[in-house]
């Protein structure tokens, strides 16, 4: 489920009709365009529309964001923001660092020394699960199994898997980050969106 | 009984990943029959081959083929639950990233059979891999009329779409699944005796049918080689057909996904996979992180099949099978198991809700050394609370396993909450802890 916000955060508040300042590409709405035959309604589009704006806004979905898909699918802002918190893999709390890495300490991973891995990335980061180092650079958070066991204990960071990883692994996983401009989010949606459309569609 | 590969008999080889190579391989023959039988031959044939769900649920997959409406008033739809959540399970990944055509063909003879001109494929989020081999099948399949308009000329129409989550896992649950396919959040809705089963009223209240992954890959064969063959698999156990894949994790030296004929004993999974690593054999968690788990002396006796599981109280589930070694801390592992389905219920039902946090802080302060006299108890009873009364599955898989270890390991639990530290205590016991539950396992 969503990532829990302290209670007392206030909610950024939605942006008024008259304040959208859209963002999608021509492409972007190209896409947007082919999912819509994809389905008999339009609500249909929320999930990949969403998956569009995060790629579109950077890598996460601030109301803005939220506001722009509501816009273009008809749908009110509310119900897209609901329905964009449930998920995970939208980041709706906050901007995620360049490159996020996501540790699996479930069943199998945390049986094959998952915490020994968070331990290293926490210490080699100096932040913890959830945090963003100062420079902006890596956010590290602790996921469900992603059902890659075989290769336990497993990082995802964008469409890649790693496994199994051990902590001399890591350091050459930061390092190699450390080079790569695309935020791992960005690519991530952007990877997820392409296998929505068809071959007719592009 | 050693492996029987029949699913997974090419897929370390790239080019059954191609139209090309499956078709090499005897790919399509058997929609190439499907479409020349009548369609309730079609199903019929399921029904002899006596091919039950491979989701977890082990529902015999005939029954909802025949229950969706034979007239159409309205559009009938196909959903393929490529969603994999269960932790420990990793075949349908598998499955999609190297043997595509068996789910889109196994897919199109079901919509033949039930009449469905479109399918969708819902596949998590994070498996990006599997969802590209995916998109480059059906591409492939379209561009040589398998998919589309007229498929091999037979006058069948059926269209496959992709739609891939956004990381939850109780989108597996078919009517949350289906929730988020409409574009709402993951909540799953009435079933059944209280609203119409989804074959009646599913997908934008239309006839669907919904079966996983690997249910999908087995109907070629059916198809291919007659329900009756199928049925010859697997005979010698009561009512368990055909082969099984199971993902096989944990301490073992060869991890991977390995297919075995129905009546397997679960020892020779183990074989299969290499033998335990790294200590004894300990427990087994045989059907993914939602069934019960079982002790060392229950893995010898226990029989792979649907029936024959339930002697050792635990199920096969999705087939995510996790052995454990000695150094493993069953509470450990079972206070991880809480956290999972605390992090993963939905919200809607007030006894999944608020059960598997309880469930989850009462593990958790028995793993920092707080555990309080009773706890043990308290958490059985927190268990039947749940286990029955929630509004879908999720709430029972999440109280299953707790019961399922407190009453196999019970004297672990005791002396963990007793001693404010773990009975199991060795260097590699601690190596698996989070640092801050260090002091209870040293
Ligand atoms: C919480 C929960 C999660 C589930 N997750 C999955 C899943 O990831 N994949 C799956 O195929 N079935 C899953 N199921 C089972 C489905 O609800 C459904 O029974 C299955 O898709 C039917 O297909 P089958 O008859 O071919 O097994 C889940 C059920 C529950 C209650
Ligand atoms: S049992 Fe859990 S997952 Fe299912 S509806 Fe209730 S809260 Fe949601
Ligand atoms: S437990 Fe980490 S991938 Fe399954």
């Amino acid at each position: 489920m969503s990532e829990t916000v302290a209670i007392g955060t206030p909610r950024p508040r939605a942006p008024r009709p008259e304040e959208l300042d859209l963002k999608f590409s021509e492409s972007a709405v190209a896409e947007l365009d082919a999912l819509k035959t994809h389905y008999p309604d339009l609500k249909s589009c929320i999930l990949p529309g969403l998956w569009i704006a995060q790629r579109e806004y950077g890598g996460w979905l601030p109301p803005e964001a939220i506001a722009e898909v509501a816009f273009r699918l008809n749908r009110s802002f509310a119900e897209v923001e609901g329905v964009a918190t449930f998920y995970t893999m939208y980041n709706t709390a906050h901007k995620p660092g360049r490159h996020m890495i996501e540790v699996c300490t479930c069943l199998s991973c945390h049986v094959c020394g998952a915490y020994r891995i968070v331990d290293y990335l926490e210490e080699k980061l100096g932040v913890k699960l959830g945090e963003t180092t100062p420079d902006g650079m890596f956010t590290i958070h602790e996921v469900e199994c992603l059902d890659a066991c075989d290769r336990a204990p497993v990082l995802q960071i964008g469409d890649q898997y790693v496994g199994p990883v051990t902590s001399e692994m890591v350091d050459k996983i930061l390092d190699d980050l450390r080079k790569v401009e695309t935020p791992s989010a960005v690519q991530l949606s952007d990877a997820v969106v392409k296998v929505h459309l068809r071959d007719g569609d592009k | 009984m050693a492996e029987m590969k029949l699913l997974l008999e090419h897929s370390n080889d790239p080019e059954y990943a191609t139209l090309k190579g499956y078709l090499a391989k005897g790919g399509y023959t058997g929609l190439g029959k499907a479409l020349k039988m009548e369609r309730q031959a079609v199903i019929d044939s399921v029904k002899a081959s006596g091919l039950r769900g491979r989701g977890g649920a082990g529902f015999p997959a005939w029954i909802k083929w025949n229950g969706i409406e034979k007239e159409i008033t309205k559009p009938h739809y196909m959903i393929c639950n490529a969603d994999e959540g269960e932790p420990g399970t990793f075949k349908d990944k598998e499955l999609m990233e190297n043997t595509p055509f068996l789910v889109i063909e196994g897919m199109t003879i079901g919509g033949y059979a039930t009449q469905s001109k479109v399918g969708y494929i819902y596949i998590r989020g994070e498996f990006v891999d599997a969802c590209r081999a995916m998109r480059k099948a059906i591409d492939e399949a379209y561009a040589n009329g398998y998919l589309g308009k007229n498929i091999l000329g037979s006058g069948v129409d059926f269209d496959l779409y992709i739609h891939t989550g956004a990381g939850s896992y109780e989108c597996g649950e078919e009517s949350a699944l289906m929730s988020s396919l409409m574009g709402e959040r993951g909540m799953p809705r009435l079933k059944f005796p209280h609203a119409p089963l989804p074959t009646v009223a599913g997908l934008w209240d239309c006839p669907t049918i919904i079966n996983n992954v690997e249910t999908y890959s087995c109907v070629p064969f059916i198809l291919d080689r007659g329900g009756e063959w199928y049925a010859t698999l697997g005979a010698s156990t009561k009512n368990s057909r055909g082969t099984k894949i199971f993902s096989v994790s944990g301490h073992v030296n060869k991890p991977g996904n390995y297919e075995v004929e129905f009546g397997t004993t679960l020892m020779e999974l183990l074989d299969l996979a290499g033998g335990m690593k790294g200590g004894m054999l300990k427990a087994c968690v045989p059907g993914g992180s939602s069934v019960p788990i079982i002790n060392a002396a229950d893995c010898e006796r226990a029989i792979i099949g649907y029936e024959e599981m339930a002697e050792v109280k635990s199920m096969v589930g999705s087939g995510g099978c996790m052995f454990l070694n000695e150094h493993t801390c069953i509470v450990s592992f079972i206070w991880r198991t809480a956290q999972f389905y605390a992090n993963e219920s939905c919200g809607k039902c007030t006894p999944c809700r608020e059960g598997t946090k309880w469930m989850f802080q009462i593990l958790d302060r028995i793993v920092r050394g707080k555990g309080q006299p009773g706890d043990a108890e308290l958490l059985v009873d927190i268990t039947k609370q749940i286990d029955g009364r929630s509004f879908c599955g999720l709430g029972d898989a999440a109280a299953w396993p707790v019961a399922g270890a407190i009453r196999v390991f019970p004297e672990e639990f005791e002396y963990f909450i007793k001693n404010g530290r773990s009975m199991v205590d060795s260097a590699e016991s601690r190596a698996m802890a989070p640092k801050w539950a260090q002091p209870a396992y040293s």
